[in-house]
């Protein structure tokens, strides 16, 4: 019994190690997990970034300081966003590892890395 | 054509056609250089298209989650987007040393436009569009340049050939009238001088009459007269007169000439010294040559004191005639020397003598200087070769 179910538990580490193997543990655990689940896409919310600030360093600082204190005011999303989707709330996280997660994404939704010539 | 008239001809040309071409190679610049401006700002509203193109084909890239996005490229353009802090993000091509201030620009072979974002697509705040510069239709304005300045060179010589014989018309006249008339005296004059100089060598050998010295005194003025005719023949004929060129002994030709003015060096009482060379040879017309040392020893004579001197040394190098006669001033000298030097130009007019001189050196590219002391000597060289 203990080493079927040890053996159940390997296959089930595996299958969702190899269904996750492409996203980052820091951003999974940090971003995805919650916006996955709550269906928040953030893929836009990078683009709408990119959008209004260009470069990685500006992004970077505003999604600093947004993460570190959100509000609807300071949000890149538009207001009637929030009827749909519910408002931030603080993280609970370090400014290390906030650095490191916002990099993660950053690099993860880079855009540059998608682009390809016809 | 007279030598003159060939000279003021390629006078007016030169001017003329220098100032033409000069007017037109500058008109034909700005031509060239408007209409090329032209070509390139139709190339660069081709770059404006494509950039707007290009612009919308980022704006739906930006609004698609695909894994992969295809930028937008479509031959022969070129183009690269760049970020705020104008880091390359994406593109086709990568260029070097882009010019951020301009909005068009080209180097050697190419035309860039930048063209700004807002908002940033995909990040971009600037796209640059490049292409290959299309020469074709510069080449065209090229060839149209060229073949209107060719065209109109032909058209402008023939004008100024026509316009030039058109002014040189009265000038060759004049000269023509003067030459006839120079002809007809000169040939009015031939034939009495002749018959005086064979008559007063007649009486001198077959007469034992009195009267020699008066007899000296006619002879001399005839051969003055003669050598006077032969100056102008020689000049009226020297534009059109056929040189027979071969190897004249200038030591016996001179000797010859000095002797023929024997009576006036004789009536002037002048003491003659000679160091001339034997076999002093070179190629040479004969008549030239008599012109030359007749028009210097002619000279040498007549500008002397009663008994004075005249020192004659000829060698392979350079012939020197030198009197002690009334000299000349030394502002003089200068004005000669001047005169010298211009006069195969159309100056002239200051003497038959100098000029049948001046003409012969030039010809065979001797050299003449003079030195004087005034009332004291002078002295003429005739430099064989420069």
């Amino acid at each position: 019994m203990e080493k079927v179910m040890i053996k159940s538990l390997l296959i089930s580490t595996f299958i969702i190690t190899t269904a996750t193997a492409e996203v980052p543990a820091i951003i999974q655990n940090n971003c995805l997990a919650c916006h996955t689940k709550q269906k928040i896409p953030s893929e836009l919310i990078y683009r709408r970034y990119l959008l209004k600030y260009s470069t990685n360093t500006k992004i970077k600082q505003r999604l600093f300081s947004y993460l570190k204190k959100p509000n609807k005011e300071s949000s890149i999303m538009p207001k009637q966003f929030f009827l749909k989707f519910p408002e931030k709330e603080s993280l609970d996280l370090n400014d290390t590892i906030l650095n490191k997660s916002i990099d993660a994404y950053l690099d993860y939704f880079d855009v540059k890395k998608k682009l390809i010539l016809p | 054509m007279l030598s003159s008239e060939k000279r003021s001809l390629f006078r007016f040309l030169s001017i003329y056609l220098s100032s033409t071409l000069l007017l037109f190679l500058l008109a034909t610049f700005i031509f060239y250089d408007y209409h090329k401006h032209e070509i390139i700002d139709i190339q660069n509203s081709e770059l404006g298209i494509e950039a707007e193109h290009i612009t919308q084909r980022l704006r739906q890239l930006n609004q698609t989650f695909t894994k992969e996005l295809t930028y937008p490229y479509q031959k022969p353009f070129e183009s690269a987007i760049y970020n705020l802090d104008k880091e390359y993000i994406f593109g086709s091509f990568k260029p070097s040393n882009i010019l951020w201030n301009k909005e068009y620009y080209q180097d050697e072979n190419r035309l860039f436009h930048i063209h700004p974002l807002f908002p940033y697509y995909l990040g971009a705040s600037h796209l640059i569009v490049s292409k290959n510069i299309n020469q074709d239709p510069i080449n065209n304005l090229i060839k149209m340049s060229i073949l209107f300045l060719f065209i109109a060179g032909i058209f402008f010589t023939l004008l100024g050939l026509f316009l030039g014989k058109l002014f040189i018309a009265p000038m060759k006249e004049s000269i023509e009238k003067m030459n006839k008339f120079i002809e007809d005296t000169t040939h009015e004059f031939n034939t009495p001088i002749s018959t005086i100089l064979t008559n007063i060598e007649l009486i001198d050998t077959v007469y034992d009459c009195e009267g020699k010295q008066e007899l000296q005194r006619i002879e001399i003025a005839s051969k003055t007269l003669s050598r006077l005719y032969e100056d102008l023949t020689y000049l009226k004929l020297n534009h059109n007169y056929h040189r027979e060129i071969k190897s004249i002994n200038i030591s016996n030709l001179l000797k010859d000439r000095v002797e023929y003015f024997n009576t006036l060096i004789e009536s002037k009482k002048l003491k003659v010294t000679q160091h001339i060379d034997k076999e002093v040879v070179f190629d040479i017309d004969k008549n030239d040559a008599i012109r030359l040392i007749d028009n210097i020893l002619s000279n040498a004579i007549k500008y002397n004191k009663k008994e004075g001197e005249i020192d004659i040394i000829l060698n392979m190098k350079n012939l020197i005639i030198k009197n002690s006669g009334i000299g000349i001033k030394k502002e003089d000298i200068n004005l000669i020397q001047n005169r010298f030097k211009r006069a195969n130009s159309s100056e002239g007019g200051f003497g038959i003598g100098l000029d049948i001189i001046s003409q012969v050196v030039e010809r065979y590219g001797f050299k003449f200087t003079i030195d004087s002391v005034y009332n004291k000597s002078t002295k003429v060289y005739i430099l064989w070769k420069k």
